[in-house]
């Protein structure tokens, strides 16, 4: 299928590889030695150059390098996208196929590219998260933290640590609603219609439950730098904590009923495979990663305040397919739910604290990863004079995208929602 | 399958009663609704002294201009209640600028659809958005909104549709897209343009390589603003595009 | 009138074979020739039919046989369908023929007037001599494929070799005749025995090869399919050569006394798998000629089914099912043999005018194209998909109406077996519906493509246009047409019978199909009737300016530049779904294949691959395999026997010698 890893044992940064304006940088994670490494590679490995180039061209739709290249007798391109309303959002698709099976798909992404990274050069860090938190509404609020966090570490300024547990108070209720609305979407392509309407009643839940809380069903506006953050009262938090449980127990049941539906489970049982080995060589993260039997999540790996102090559970799949993936975030919600929980018990204890970021790896620059619902999102920024010099994102679709071409393949074109649905992907974030 | 019939006999019916009851504030939060001065009298005090805060010029001192307006609520410490009537959020282009900050008196707005009424088709096409309009307008179809109990459908082809709802700014890639969608639309069509970017482009106005609107790609025929607007906001505009609006109603549709 | 119609038999006859000779002079010469020619064997047997037998010329045979030119209701209904089929052949020959040598149209008038031979022989040796001649010159009709591609000599000896098999059992069923009648004339046995079982299964293979019925089909998809034979010569192929295969099982079985059950068993089991899987390999067919050449195993088949219903409702005594069945059957023969002709005069249409036979690449008709060649298309398809009212409907119907029947039986095993062929040829009608929305939606349904104008050829046009009209008018006028064939039905049953055609309710009298007594009724007359007064209002509408509701826009192809819509499905697209569903039966396998150097040169180039969904006909490996062996078996011997040593061949020389001598001692 595709080509053995380089010499040398090492995983290739390739996916991983994000470029910014002005050079590379090069963030590895060593998923057998449990590290991670920021560095600026010695060199770009040929295989890497795609995705490099990929990056660079950024602003315009273009061909993710994905693909193998299929001729034959009877073989054509079949055009999806830009614009259709199977996939809520505009990106494209071109399917290689002789009909019925799909031979290859290449995503096709950069349509809805805002040009968000280079935007934000030479605002303020205020005016810059304004267009970042639009970067995925979605995401929204790993997106605002990310980017807080980074501008935190490259000012070298102390977060009180209520700040930082408000993040990610907002950021598991996001996660959330993403995977409730993921599975809602699963259900929407496996036309499980009550199952669909109860799972779509329950993210609505979730936004409504973000709006009482941050006061914006998408947490924009919730987070600004210089402690501006919204503070949760004992109320919001008592009121928080019981509609959660209601919702845990609701959410627990509809999963009992969904496990027990086959035109549920049969149509994501082995669909979309991805191998632990390319899970691995591509650099997947989040749960596609976790999904394929690699037990990684950035709030246990990588954590910051709060996860250093909460306990996480990891949901890890061994599979690698639909389900898998679908059962892992399945997992997730529910950890997520109690990840809330505990943080609500112990909020008081933590009022007052401050937390001092570690020193940035150079002066002016801060790198934050964290662990977005969909995966290991990174920002780098640079700033000078207070303002922002230089932005770098990496996201967990940009990594995915060819893992989902990679799982098609060979696919039936009837499986092309689900395994689109179960990989979390969105094109906002991947083009920005 | 009759645990499922027992699941939904005990979530019991969670649908909204808008149009015909008015939004209430869980179904549109302040966040979502039109900003709106506390005092009318003294916009222009107000003005001056939230003009610096406002990232999208929404406000100046000839009024406030809600199309632009991303609810950052940033000028909320400079005197603006948050929440005007949810129907307040949509309208033409000219009834969004709120001279002065109050709303336009009764402005007559077109209902291009009037002819079809009743069953309406509406077909989404994101120009360049953030996700979170893609997602208020297709939360229509979860069953707090329901927009199904007023004929309201979303259809997966263009040449099914009589509304086009954008969403987003419309981006370089985008821009010829957009236009063949409108041109694959049968007549009588409409255009919806919601969010904040879909109107002026909202906080990406004015970004390099971003020069496009949605209304100088096609002709719109109605504005919802907001970042984004909520579901029930997007739900009116659609049936304002057909004369069953609340205002134009009473409330009954 | 006689005298007439034995005159007109014997001027057709030569007039066929005088094609020959005058297409050397000039090709139109020929063809013009034939086409007199099959006009008048058209209305000879039109004569036969409606007045009885007639005989041209008797002569006393070689070895003192009495031999005749004879016409009988059985062989005018076979003439008279050969030559509709060729009046329209040979008209779109005439334009059709642009080979720089005359030898097609040479071999084109041999083959007609030796199947002429074998419909009007009355003895077994003549119409041996007719067969072969047959065999040998639609061989040569193959070779001059144009342009001659490389597996044209392979293809056409693959035809070769199938029809001297053909030959070959057709012989040993003539000997076995001989050895229960004495002689060589085409006269009825009475004494049944074990030796008529063997005329009839060696009968139905020989005649069953040139039918391309299962397991033989390979002899009539690989010659016309591979070699891309002419499209005269693919029609002649396809509808006449196997309409003489399936005259030559009905003369046998009309000369043979009435045989066990188990005759029709064979023929319903044979019949229906070759009907399955023609329908199948149809399906799945991307040449525009090779398609309607599969559907002709499904069509033969077919005949074959309703073959057998006739021969088991005689042998378990059920008259009225034996009559329609029998009647299906030939309705089945003329109503295949008009509609194959029609659709490979079209394929041959398509070509000209698109340059190509692959259906991937036609993309429908060029602008410009003529109305009357798309309607043809359309005509022909549709009846072969069994539309309504068009005369593959009736005939399609009278066939799964007769198996319908099978509970008539009085044995489990032939009622159940009944039911088992219903549902194969059912699904067959299925399948060939796929194939032929394939065909009709890759070619005349696709939007027209803007190539450079092609000019219209009513040259071509026209002839197809006109056997188009004749397979409405078989449709429509079914029943009347089915009474016109009771004296060929009659023949072969030996006693007068009466088409199945009756009134029912408001349909008038003989306006009406009916199998058994009454169990299904059908009257496509009335059905046409109706169909075209559906149409009336609607036009009446639009004629006087009613408002149309239209909401016309242009073709949406999700957000991309029209142009990017250029490469669209492709005809091997629209049915691979049935390729991977059907992967057990049709032995698909993908063969994927890395194209170009191991390892990408480029910087970040994507592997490429090859990729070839390939469908496997079973018997074409099975054949294969024979062929192999037979070759490893020539080759091995001729290491061991021939070595090329003069001491071995000397060895040989003596023990021969030897045995000679040993044998001549002994005979003395």
């Amino acid at each position: 299928m595709s080509a053995p890893p380089p010499a040398g044992g090492s995983v290739p940064a390739r996916a991983l590889t994000y470029v910014d304006a002005e050079r590379t940088l090069a963030l590895r994670t060593d998923y057998e030695r449990k590290e991670t490494i920021f560095e600026r590679p010695p060199e770009l490995s040929s295989e890497d150059l795609g995705l490099v180039e990929h990056w660079q061209a950024r602003g315009r739709p273009h061909r993710l390098p994905v693909g193998e290249s299929v001729e034959g007798y009877g073989v054509f391109t079949f055009p999806y996208g830009p614009v259709t309303m199977g996939v809520p959002e505009s990106g494209a698709f071109d399917i290689r196929t002789y009909g019925e099976r799909v031979l290859e798909l290449v995503p096709e992404v950069g349509y809805k590219s805002r040009r968000i990274a280079s935007a934000v050069v030479g605002r303020v860090p205020a005016d810059a998260l304004l267009r970042v938190e639009r970067f995925a509404g979605n995401f929204s609020a790993s997106h605002a933290a990310a980017f807080l966090g980074a501008v935190e570490v490259a000012n070298g300024i102390r977060v009180p640590e209520e700040e930082l547990w408000t993040r990610a108070l907002a950021q598991e209720l996001q996660r959330v609603y993403n995977h409730v609305r993921l599975i809602a979407r699963v259900a929407e392509a496996a036309s499980q219609n009550v199952g669909l309407a109860q799972a779509h009643a329950l993210a609505e839940e979730s936004l409504r439950l973000m709006a009482r809380t941050f006061g914006h069903r998408w947490a924009f506006g919730a987070f600004a730098p210089g402690n501006r953050f919204r503070r949760l009262g004992p109320d919001d938090r008592r009121a928080l904590g019981e509609r959660l449980r209601a919702y845990d127990r609701e959410f627990a049941s509809l999963w009992e009923l969904f496990l027990g539906s086959r035109t549920f489970i049969d149509r994501i049982q082995s669909t979309a495979l991805v191998s632990r080995a390319d899970a691995i060589r591509w650099g997947a993260v989040g749960p596609t990663l976790r999904a394929s039997g690699v037990a990684w999540d950035d709030r246990l790996r990588a954590p910051s305040p709060p996860y250093t102090d909460l306990f996480v559970p990891l949901a890890q799949g061994s599979e690698g397919d639909a389900l898998a993936r679908v059962l892992v975030r399945e997992e997730e919600v529910r950890s997520s739910l109690l990840l809330v929980e505990q943080m609500l018990d112990r909020w008081t204890s933590v009022r007052g604290g401050e937390y001092v970021p570690r020193p940035p790896v150079e002066p002016g620059r801060g790198i934050v990863r964290l662990e977005a619902p969909s995966g290991d999102l990174v920002y780098d920024v640079r700033l000078a004079d207070g303002r922002v010099a230089a932005l770098g994102v990496r996201t967990p679709s940009q990594v995915n995208w060819p893992l989902f071409a990679l799982g098609m393949r060979g696919a039936v074109f009837t499986d092309f929602h689900f395994a689109l649905e179960s990989f979390g992907l969105a094109f906002a974030d991947t083009d920005g | 399958m009759s645990s499922w019939v027992e699941r939904a006999w005990k979530k019991g019916i969670v649908t909204t009663s808008y149009p015909a009851e008015p939004a209430t504030e869980e179904e549109a939060p302040p966040s979502g609704r039109a900003p709106q001065v506390a005092d009318c009298s003294s916009f222009a005090a107000f003005a001056a002294a939230a003009e610096s805060h406002c990232p999208t010029r929404a406000i100046g001192a000839s009024g406030l201009d809600q199309g632009k307006c991303i609810r950052c609520s940033r000028c909320l410490p400079s005197g603006f209640r948050a929440a005007a009537e949810l129907e307040a959020a949509s309208g033409g282009r000219s009834s969004l600028l709120w001279i002065d900050g109050v709303p336009p008196k009764s402005t007559a707005a077109p209902a291009p659809l009037a002819p079809i009424g009743r069953s309406i088709t509406v077909f989404l096409m994101d120009a360049g958005s953030c996700n979170a309009c893609n997602l208020e307008v297709l939360a229509l179809a979860n069953p707090y909104y329901d927009a199904h109990r007023l004929g309201i459908s979303f259809t997966n082809s263009p040449r099914h549709a009589d509304v086009l709802v954008v969403v987003g700014v419309p981006t370089a890639g985008l821009v010829e897209p957009l236009k063949r969608t409108y041109e694959a639309m049968p007549s009588p069509k409409a255009v919806l343009a919601v969010g904040a970017c879909a109107i002026d482009g909202g906080i990406f106005e004015n970004t390099p390589g971003l020069d496009s609107t949605v209304r100088s790609v096609v002709p719109v025929d109605l504005f919802v603003s907001g970042c984004p607007p909520p579901p029930l906001a997007v739900l009116d505009g659609i049936l304002r595009l057909a004369g069953r609006d609340r205002t134009r109603s009473g409330g009954s549709p | 009138m006689t005298n007439i119609a034995g005159v007109l038999l014997l001027v057709s006859v030569i007039g066929l074979f005088a094609g020959a000779p005058l297409a050397i002079l000039s090709r139109r010469l020929g063809y013009a020739v034939t086409l007199v020619a099959s006009g008048l064997l058209v209305a000879t047997a039109i004569l036969v039919l409606a007045y009885g037998p007639v005989t041209a010329i008797s002569w006393s045979g070689v070895i003192a046989e009495p031999e005749s030119m004879r016409l009988d209701g059985l062989s005018a209904f076979f003439a008279l369908t050969a030559g509709i089929v060729w009046i329209g052949t040979s008209a779109f020959s005439l334009d059709y023929d642009h080979h720089d040598t005359p030898w097609l149209a040479v071999a084109y008038s041999l083959t007609l007037g030796s199947i002429a031979i074998v419909l009007t022989s009355t003895n077994f040796l003549v119409f041996l001599a007719g067969w072969e001649a047959m065999t040998l010159a639609s061989y040569w009709m193959i070779l001059e494929a144009t342009g001659r591609p490389a597996r044209t000599f392979s293809a056409a000896f693959v035809f070769l070799a199938f029809g001297e098999g053909s030959s070959l059992l057709v012989a040993l069923a003539i000997a076995a005749f001989y050895s229960l009648s004495g002689g060589f004339a085409m006269t009825a046995i009475t004494v049944a025995g074990p030796v008529t079982s063997l005329v009839f299964v060696a009968a139905l293979l020989g005649f069953g090869l040139k039918m391309g019925i299962a397991p033989f089909h390979m002899s009539e998809w690989l010659p016309i399919a591979h070699s891309s034979a002419p499209s005269n010569a693919s029609a002649v192929l396809s509808s006449t050569l196997t309409l003489a295969g399936v005259y030559g099982l009905f003369r046998l079985l009309t000369l043979l006394p009435e045989g066990p059950s188990w005759w029709g068993g064979l023929l319903l089991i044979i019949g229906a798998i070759s009907a399955l899987l023609g329908a199948l390999f149809a399906a799945v067919s991307e040449h525009a000629k090779g398609l309607p050449a599969y559907s002709t195993i499904e069509n033969n088949g077919l005949i074959l089914v309703a073959l057998g219903v006739a021969l088991i409702a005689r042998a378990e005594d059920v008259p009225t099912l034996f009559a329609f069945a029998l009647f299906a059957a030939f309705f089945q023969a003329l109503a295949h043999a008009v509609t194959k002709a029609t659709l490979f005069l079209c394929a041959g249409y398509i070509e000209r005018s698109t340059g190509t036979v692959d259906l991937n690449r036609v993309r429908g008709r060029p602008k410009g194209a003529d109305a009357a060649a798309s309607g043809a298309i359309l005509v022909a398809s549709l009846s072969l998909a069994a539309g309504p009212p068009l005369a593959g409907f009736v005939s399609e119907w009278m066939i799964l109406e007769a198996l319908f029947q099978s509970f008539r039986f009085s044995v489990p095993a032939l009622q159940f077996l009944g039911l088992l062929a219903g549902a194969a040829v059912a699904l067959a009608a299925g399948l060939v519906v796929v194939a032929m929305v394939k065909f009709l939606g890759f070619t005349v349904l696709w939007k027209p493509v803007a190539t450079d104008r092609t000019p219209r050829r009513w040259g071509l046009s026209t002839p197809i246009a006109a056997l188009a009209t004749v397979i409405v008018a078989l449709g429509v006028l079914s029943p009347w047409i089915l009474q016109f064939l009771t004296p060929a039905a009659s023949t072969f049953a030996g006693y007068s019978l009466t088409a199945p055609v009756s009134g029912l309710l408001a349909v008038p009298n003989g306006w009406s199909i009916v199998s058994g007594s009454p169990f299904g009724i059908l009257s496509p007359p009335a059905l046409a009737i109706a169909l075209v007064l559906g149409l009336v209002p609607p036009l009446i509408y639009f004629a006087f300016g009613g408002p149309r509701k239209e909401r016309p826009t242009p073709v949406w192809s999700s957000g991309r530049a029209p142009s990017a819509a250029e490469e669209t499905y492709t005809s091997f697209g629209y049915s691979t779904g049935m390729r991977i569903m059907l992967r057990g039966l049709l032995g698909t396998r993908e063969i994927r294949q890395r194209a170009g150097p191991a390892i990408a040169a480029e910087v970040a180039t994507p592997e490429a691959y090859n990729v070839d969904l390939e469908v496997l006909d079973v018997f074409k490996v099975v054949y294969d395999s024979l062929v192999r062996a037979a070759l490893w078996f020539a080759d091995g011997l001729k290491r061991a026997v021939m070595p090329g040593r003069i001491g071995r061949y000397l060895a040989y020389i003596l023990v021969i010698v030897l045995i000679v001598m040993v044998y001549t001692a002994l005979a003395l």
